[in-house]
Formats: structure tokens, sequence, C-alpha cells
């Protein structure tokens, strides 16, 4: 009564003993490091789209013609995937030999020794002369070279002139914070039929901040990871918001929350935002409007408060079996003239001289009209300060009680007390 | 009789209306994402339109490119090879071990099943890294084993579960009267117990292939060669939150991604008519 | 082979004993040399059976499990060793704000979408039930949704669906019920996290469908020749015999929904738990601890206070099914 189906079920079992085994005899050969053809093997990771897969996968061609002996596999994803990778790979012992890296992030493997010191490898296999000179140190801790950075980047005033010109608002070379408030709600009022707001909350992000505080000659956390801004001046900065929100200047947030994963300005939200001047390609890519950079607002017109950011690192892992090639593969990465070309703005502006004069015929009308910004600035960028190890969770705090703020869910003065404690309680886990 | 034929028919007619009512509700946002796939893909996030105004095959000549060099098909062919080892690999091993817990009496098993329903209760979140750690040692990274081993060796309890459930629904007198034949367990298991758990095992089969086809997290930590990539991680290689996002090619390319899951669940939901009632008792 | 020759042992002796019991397990026949042979031969057959499954248990997830279990003792930074705290992590989660946040928000999932979820499964695979011609197309477009539910793209239409002026907006204006998006509203978001939980009923419900393909069509025909109606007939036919189907379904569904990650996880990127931490479910800052915060102990603690969370709960079922739940071998568990 069975006899048929016992057939396939005896069938099932068998190819699934088959499969088995064929899998596990296909993994047997599958081993990394130096292969038996005395060719090494050296696994290259970082985050970003297809079109900066594409790229890579073209330098990567020219860096193995050039270095025979040596094979790369590439493996990247999105952003925040590429983190639970790499935290699960470094933890599990089977870091890549080299990755790219945040600068928010280089503390915290740096300090915990999964990072490999390029100290020994700078006019050996790497070049950093080639830098410019506000980004040649970055990436050095107590001495030791964790990190060469690939891209440089700052914070700008980003705003739609159509807009601007709509609310017959005229941008002028300096402005203070209030009269670009004034001048976002004057817009705002403008562009409401749009459904447009005239500023995005810039009171939510450690980077505006930063500036802010720097233009008063002070500081969020101090080099040795303490928090040393005073409660006073976060209730400041935070009234900063409130007084925009009281003029109808900033988008609430529950706009932003349903456009995401676009950025407030590429869903055409708003007219202007603070933040890195590179997202002015990233908003570019997102709408048909057309934006452009202002002067960053500063209450002190000497002190622009802006830093020389790197865009994003290349590290090697302490772990990496082949040192020497890892230091060639990040200097080629980072001064290989064609390699700049390649990219042009993909990865940000280069950093080294060699590959920001190569990219310079191809860069976009946006990346140019950065790279503008920046030159005309360049005697205001400071280097950038590191990062302390918890720094991540204290911008997610600053993010998130920031959006809590626009919501109105809580006060200032509750504001500040929540991100002090959690500030201080991730500073001091670290 | 009239009355019989009229009511029946009235029944008939009240089922349809419910049955496309809820069909309707349930389907909307299946035909706006559907909807997406053809709309401009800087039209596409924040729109609020169900179908688009100007369609556009666009999105759908990008994601039939592929994605950094490497082709929509081999993508495919990766998913369906662990698809397809996965549902042999699950099926197979779940079935032995329910089969066990389920009509086989021993010292211990009251044990082991809780520890085999406890296995479901921990947040996969923190076994990540003892799991990595265990691969890494084995020298499995970047190899499909890791995603399949777990499958052959039944460690997703929730199918083992599910498979006991519809076995334990199965009249004891059949294999009482099999083994009184001379039956061993062997054959009880495959000639009785399979048979009539039919429809446990597709719907098994069913979930472990979706699944499977979905998952992202798993060839995410695994797998570093793009060659190797399954759809999922493929389709997110199209946005990048620090970049430019080309949102219409990974709408387009997920709903090609879904063809081959339809499919499979057109051509198993079939099996799911008939279990015990019957092709087993009568048959 | 082996098992034959035992079987065939063991039926031997049967018309000697045997006046009317059927079957070697005769229960209550005490413990006869029968019941003590058949005994040891399903241990032996219950080893090999559970071969593989032991296998895995051992070799891939009680390690894991255990290893987590002890870094929850820890202060554990991912990179560097472990450091052992006691119950730090433990009694750390009590003074933890955004903790009790995550409670109140999974306790809020858990108890809005496992009911609707279970409810909409078996409704719809009832009505689903009989063979028609249109069976296998309106299965599959209710299954759809649990296709589509796990990929990327559904976050940019669920977003869509419950932004100010879509379709559902525009019918609660018309209404004159409270409007405006419920995405980015910090009292309504869970409510999109838990349609969208709840619209991907597909599993539940081809749960239910087989179970309700078990069901002996002899049963119904026999009770419609009493005259039962359509709820003597579910109260009493289809309920106790889909029980231990509804009873599975229950306790996975409740798991599941305690253990909810990627919907939220997807819905609310790319700031995991916005708006205002409205849709921060326990398992999502779990992984932000653990992941992005490199607070891996932590984390572990997390991840075993739910599960003796969800044990307690489970065992509440397991004791309940007792009284509702029918198993055709008599429920000897």
């Amino acid at each position: 009564m069975f006899m048929l189906r016992r057939v396939t079920r005896r069938g099932v079992a068998a190819a699934a003993v088959v499969a088995m085994t064929a899998t596990l005899v296909a993994a047997c050969g599958d081993d990394s490091g130096s292969g038996s053809d005395g060719k090494i093997t050296l696994r290259y990771s970082w985050w970003g789209p297809a079109e900066r897969a594409e790229i890579m996968n073209k330098a990567i061609a020219r860096f193995e013609q050039q270095n025979p002996n040596i094979k790369i596999t590439p493996n990247f994803s999105d952003y925040a995937p590429y983190w639970q990778k790499l935290a699960t790979e470094t933890a599990g012992g089977g870091a890549p030999d080299v990755m790219q890296m945040d600068y928010t992030y280089l503390s915290e493997y740096a300090n915990r020794g999964v990072l490999l010191d390029l100290a020994s490898q700078v006019d050996k296999n790497i070049q950093i002369k080639e830098l410019l000179p506000g980004l040649q140190d970055v990436g050095v801790i107590d001495g030791k070279r964790y990190g060469i950075t690939v891209s440089g980047n700052t914070f700008a005033l980003i705003y739609d002139p159509a807009a601007f010109e709509k609310a017959g608002v005229t941008v002028p070379d300096a402005w203070t914070w209030k009269e670009y408030q004034d001048a976002a709600a004057k817009v705002g009022k403008a562009v409401k039929d749009d459904k447009m707001w005239g500023a995005t909350d810039y009171t939510q992000i450690t980077g505006i901040l930063e500036t802010w505080l720097r233009q008063q000659n002070k500081e969020l956390i101090s080099a040795d990871g303490k928090l040393v801004v005073s409660k006073e001046d976060l209730k400041a900065f935070w009234e900063h918001g409130q007084r925009m929100r009281d003029l109808g200047a900033i988008v609430p947030q529950s706009k932003v929350a349903q456009v995401a994963p676009k950025s407030a300005p590429g869903a055409d939200l708003v007219a202007s935002a603070v933040g890195i001047d590179t997202y002015l390609t990233r908003y570019a890519g997102e709408t048909k409007r057309t934006f452009a950079i202002a002067p960053m607002p500063s209450d002190d017109p000497n002190n622009l408060g802006l830093i020389f950011r790197p865009g994003m690192l290349l590290c090697a892992s302490s772990k990496t079996k082949n040192p020497d090639a890892a230091a060639k593969l990040i200097n080629f990465m980072i001064n290989d003239a064609e390699v700049g070309k390649m990219f042009g703005g993909n990865r940000g502006l280069p950093a080294s001289t060699i590959q920001r004069e190569a990219a310079l015929p191809v860069l976009s009308p946006q990346d140019q009209a950065v790279l503008e910004y920046e030159n005309g600035i360049s005697d205001q960028l400071k280097p950038a300060p590191l990062p302390p190890a918890g720094v991540g969770p204290v911008d997610a705090a600053f993010l998130r009680i920031g959006e809590e703020l626009n919501y109105g869910k809580t006060t200032i003065d509750k504001a500040v007390d929540q991100f002090f404690t959690e500030a201080e309680q991730a500073l001091s886990a670290s | 009789m009239t009355t019989s034929t009229g009511r029946r028919r009235g029944s008939l007619l009240l089922w349809h209306l419910t049955a496309l009512v809820l069909l309707a509700l349930v389907s909307y946002p299946v035909i706006w994402t559907v909807g997406s796939s053809f709309k401009p893909s800087d039209r596409i996030v924040g729109a609020l339109d169900l179908l688009p105004t100007s369609p556009t095959l666009a999105n759908y000549r990008r994601a039939f490119e592929g994605a950094a060099g490497v082709s929509l098909l081999r993508f495919s062919l990766n998913s369906v090879l662990v698809a397809v080892l996965s549902v042999i690999g699950t099926v197979g091993s779940s079935s032995l071990a329910a089969y066990a817990f389920a009509r086989l009496r021993f010292r211990g098993r009251n044990l082991l099943f809780t520890m085999m329903i406890s296995t479901l209760l921990l947040p996969f979140h923190v076994m990540i890294i003892p799991q990595y750690i265990v691969f890494n040692q084995l020298g499995w990274v970047d190899s499909y084993l890791p995603l399949l081993v777990g499958k052959f060796l039944a460690t997703d309890a929730f199918f083992v579960f599910l498979i006991v459930q519809f076995m334990r629904g199965l009249p004891p007198e059949l294999d009482e009267a099999a083994e009184i034949d001379g039956c061993g367990h062997w054959r009880i298991y495959a000639n009785i117990v399979l048979p009539l758990s039919r429809p446990a095992l597709i719907t098994a089969s069913i979930f472990s292939f979706i699944w499977t086809w979905n998952d992202f997290l798993g060839p995410l930590i695994y797998l570093n060669t793009p060659e190797k990539y399954t759809l999922p991680l493929a389709l997110r290689m199209f946005i990048d939150q620090t970049s430019v996002s080309d949102y219409g090619a990974m709408v387009a390319m997920s709903m090609l991604a879904l063809l081959p899951v339809i499919l499979f669940f057109l051509a198993f939901q079939r099996y799911l008519v008939s279990g015990v009632a019957t092709s087993g008792l009568k048959g | 082979m082996l098992d034959q020759t035992v079987t065939s042992g063991a039926a031997a002796p049967e018309p000697e004993t045997g006046t009317g019991s059927r079957g070697p397990r005769a229960r209550g026949a005490g413990p006869s040399r029968r019941g003590r042979q058949v005994r040891r031969r399903e241990g032996l057959a219950g080893g090999l059976f559970l071969g593989p499954w032991l296998l895995g248990l051992l070799l891939l997830t009680l390690g894991p499990m255990l290893a987590s279990l002890y870094l929850s003792f820890t202060d554990y930074n991912l990179f560097t060793a472990p450091e052992w705290v006691g119950l730090d992590n433990y009694r750390r989660m009590f003074d933890d704000e955004r903790y009790l946040t995550s409670v109140r928000v999974t306790m809020g999932f858990v108890v809005l979408a496992t009911p609707l979820k279970l409810a909409l499964a078996l409704g719809v695979a009832m009505l689903l039930a009989r063979p028609r011609r249109t069976q296998g197309f309106y299965r599959s477009a209710f299954y759809a949704p649990s296709l589509i539910g796990a990929s990327v793209s559904i976050a940019i239409t669920w977003r869509a669906l419950f932004s100010d002026d879509a379709l559902l907006d525009r019918a609660l204006q018309w209404l004159g019920l409270p409007a405006g998006g419920w995405v980015g509203d910090p009292s309504r978001a869970l409510i999109v996290l838990v349609l969208l939980s709840v619209w991907q009923f597909g599993a539940p419900m081809v749960i239910f469908m087989a179970g309700l393909q078990q069901v002996p069509q002899e049963l119904y025909e026999a009770a419609e020749v009493d005259g039962a109606g359509w709820w003597r007939k579910f109260a009493h036919i289809t309920l106790p015999m889909l029980s231990p189907v509804i009873f599975f379904n229950l306790l996975l569904e409740t798991i599941h929904a305690f253990q909810v990650f990627t919907s939220a996880f997807v819905v609310s990127s790319p700031n995991p738990g916005s708006p205002a931490d409205a849709t921060l479910v326990y398992t999502l800052y779990l992984y932000l601890r653990g992941f992005a915060d490199f607070r891996m102990g932590y984390a572990s603690a997390m991840a075993w206070t739910l599960l003796v969370a969800i044990a307690l709960v489970t065992l509440l079922l397991f004791r309940t099914s007792r009284f509702w739940v029918h198993y055709a071998d008599g429920g000897d568990r």
C-alpha cells in the first residue's frame, strides 16, 4: 500500500546524503591565507553600494596586475550590516586583512588591539607625504598609526538657492546662527505651499553641537574621553531648536521619519540643512532640485569651528599574516593616481594630493562645489580630534534625545539630564 | 430542494465576498510594492500613488544587469542551491527527530524535548559570535557549510516541534498494528508515519525554502566572496545610507527574487489538500 | 533488519498473553518481559532517530548557548577577553530606562500582534479549507505578504502606506477621525509595526491549513447527519481536532512576538527604534547594546532574562494545554 511512496522517500534520503557529502568535500579545498602557488591572499572589506564595488573591482584588478603575487578577495555590504559583520569577524578571529573604517569607531577597534600599527610601514610601503597636511596624522593614537585616511570632508550649510530666492533671502558671506534661523523661518513661510520647511533640525547631530562649541573655543568631549560640555551650553544649543520650532523653521520629525531612508533635503522636505558637505552629492542624487553651499553660521566670523574630518580610513588587521602586502594595498588605494581617477568623488574628496589632482577632471559639479568650498575655508580647517571609544553610543543618544525634543516628548532640562547620564555611562564604560 | 440550493448559492456568494474583501485588504501593500518597482527610481520613496503614473522598466533593466560584476543568474543559482539543500536537510533531519519525540518512548525523552523547546527561546543575536567562532575554527567561513550544516542537524527546533505536533495527531493504532505485522521503526517511520505526515512535511518544506531564500544575516556573516552571495545580499547592494541609493533596482530585484518563491509555494501548496483523510486511511 | 527480528520476537508470545490486548504497548499490563524489551528497543531506536538532532544540539547550539550564559556574567566588549562581573549586568537592567522602555514596547507588541495574527490566520485557513478551483490562487495571494515581508522593499511601502495623505490617512480624515501619518508618530508607530506583523499571517495560516487537512472528513459527515450546525461543528470537531496545531501556533507565535526583530529593524531603519523609541522592541535594544555599543555582556544578560521570561510563559501554556489540547496518542506528555 505504501510501496510507491517508499521509493520516493528513499530517493530523497539518498539525495540528501549525496548533497551533504558533496558540499563537505567541496569545502575542504577552500583554505585561505597564502596558497600553494606562493600567492598571497588578502581579504579587503568595505561598505558602500554596488556602484562603489564596480569601481573597486577595477582598482583591485589594477593592483593585482601590478602585484602578481597578491590576490584580493573583495567583500562589501551596506553601512549598517557592514559593522555587524566586522564586529562578529573581529570577535571571532576572522577579521579581514584590510578594512574600511569610520573615524567614529577607530578608537573602539584600535584601543582593543585588533588593528595593525602601520607606523613601521610608513616610507616603506605607505607614503603619507602626499596626504593633505590637515589629514596626515589622522589615525595616529599614542604614536601608533592605526589608519590612513582616504578622503576628507567638513561641515557646511547646504541650501536650495531657488527656495531662498522665492523667499527673497540672499545668502551673505557670513552670518550668525540667529540670522540663519530667521532666514530659514522666512524661507519656510515662502515654501509652505510646497509642503517644505526652512531647515532640518541640526540640534540632533553631535557634530554640529561640537562645531558650535568650537566656535566658542569649547568642546563636547575632551581628548581623554570625558564629557566636558557644561549643562548650560547644551541647554543653550537645544534652545536653538526650540526657537526654530517656535518660528516654524524646522521640519517636524514625523515628516522626516516618513521619508526615511531618504534624507529630508532629498525628499523635498527642507530648503536647507547643516551637515557634512559631501552630502551635496547624495541630495543631488535623490531629488531634481539643485543645492548649493552657503557659509557655516557662526557667532564669531573669525572662527567657524570647522575641522577637516576624515571621510573614511583604511586599516589593517593586527592578525594579518601579510602586513607588507596589506600596507601596499592601502597605499595603492590612497595614492595611486589612476585609482583616484576611477573613483572621482565616490569615496569623498581624496585625501592624497596625487588622487585629488587625478580626480579633478572627473568630479561631478556637486563635488567641484564642495572642493571649492573647502579650498575657500582651508585656513579655517583644524585637524580633527580623535573620537574616543564610546562616541558611537553618545552620537546615537544625542540623535534620539534630539528627536524626542522635536516631538515635544521631553523638555530641554530633562533632555540635558538624560543626555548627561547616557553619555557619561557610554564614555566611562569604554 | 430549491431552498437548499438557494441557500447554498447564497453562502457561496458570501464566501466569495468575504474572501475578496479580505484579499483586497491584504493585497493592497503587495500591489503597492509591485507598482513601486515600475516607478522611476527617485519617485519610489515617499510617493503616495498605488500605481506608477509613468511606468518604466528601467529598474528591471538595472536589476537584470546584476551587481558589482556578478550576474543576477549567479546570485539566483546560489540562492537556489542553498534553499534546496536546506529543504532536504531540514525536512529529513527534523522528521527523524520528530518521529522519536512523537512516537517512541525512551528514558530522558521529556528532558530532551524540554531542551529542544528551550533552544527556541534564546534571541539569536547572542549566538552569532559563538557560532561564528565554531565555524571559523572549522575553516568553513566563506563556504555554504555554516548555512547548511545546521539544517542537516535539525538545529531549528521550530521544524522538529511542528512535525512532532502533526505526528502526535496520527492514531497510535497505526504503528502498533504495523509493529504486529513485523515492521521495524525505520519501516514504520518511512512507510507509515512519513506518508501520513505529508501536510506537515510540505509545510516544513515551504517554510524552510522561503526562510532560507530570504535569509540575510547568515549569508552576510559567512559569505565573503561576492560570487557566492545570495539574492538577499545582492539586493542590498543597491542601497547604502552613506551614499546615493538606487531604490528602483533594489525593489525590482526583490520582485524578481520573489518569483521562484512564489513558484515553489504554488507547486507545493497543492499537496496541502490531502492528508490522513484521503490518502492515508482510505488508500 | 535488526528491528524486524526483535519485533518478531516480541510479537511471538502475543497469542499466549493475548486475550484482547491490542498492540505491544499494552498499557497498564505491568513490567512484563515484553514491555521491558519494547522499552529498550525504543530507547535504542530513539537514540538513532535523534542522532542528527543530538549532534546539532551538542555541536552547534548548546555550546553557543552556554557561552552566552557565561558572557552574561561578564563585561565583554567583543574584542578583548571578557571580565567577570557577577550579577552586575542583570542588576543594571532595572536602572536602565531604555531597557524598561523596550520591555513595555515588547509587551504591547506581544499582546496586540499575537491574537490578531492567529485569529486572522485561522479565519482565512478555514475560509480556504474547502477544495475549490480557486483555492490555489487564494492561498498564494494570502501567503504573498509573508513572502514580501522579509525584504527591504517592504520598509518603503509600509512607510508610504501610513504616511499623511496616504489612502488610510485620507480615509481617517474623511471619517473625521484623528488624522496624520502613523509612521512618524511615537504614539502610533507601534501599531504600524503590529500591522506589519499581523499582515504576514501566512506561516500560521499554512500550518492551520495543514492541520485542517488532517481532520477526518467522516467526522463532519457524521455530525451533519446528526444535524449539527456550523458552530457545533466548529466547536466540537474543528477546535478539538485542531488543538495540537492551535497550541503549536499559539506557542510559536508568542515566542516569535517576544523575539520580534526584523520587522522593527526594517521599519525603523536607519535609526533603530525610531520614532523616539516607540518601536524599540526588546531584541532591537539587545542588538544595539551588543553590536553598536559593544556591550555583549549586557546584551547576553538581556537575552537570558528574556529566555527566562519566555520560558515561564511557555511553561504556563504547556500547563494549560492539558486542559484543551487533545492528542490522538492520548497526550501522555
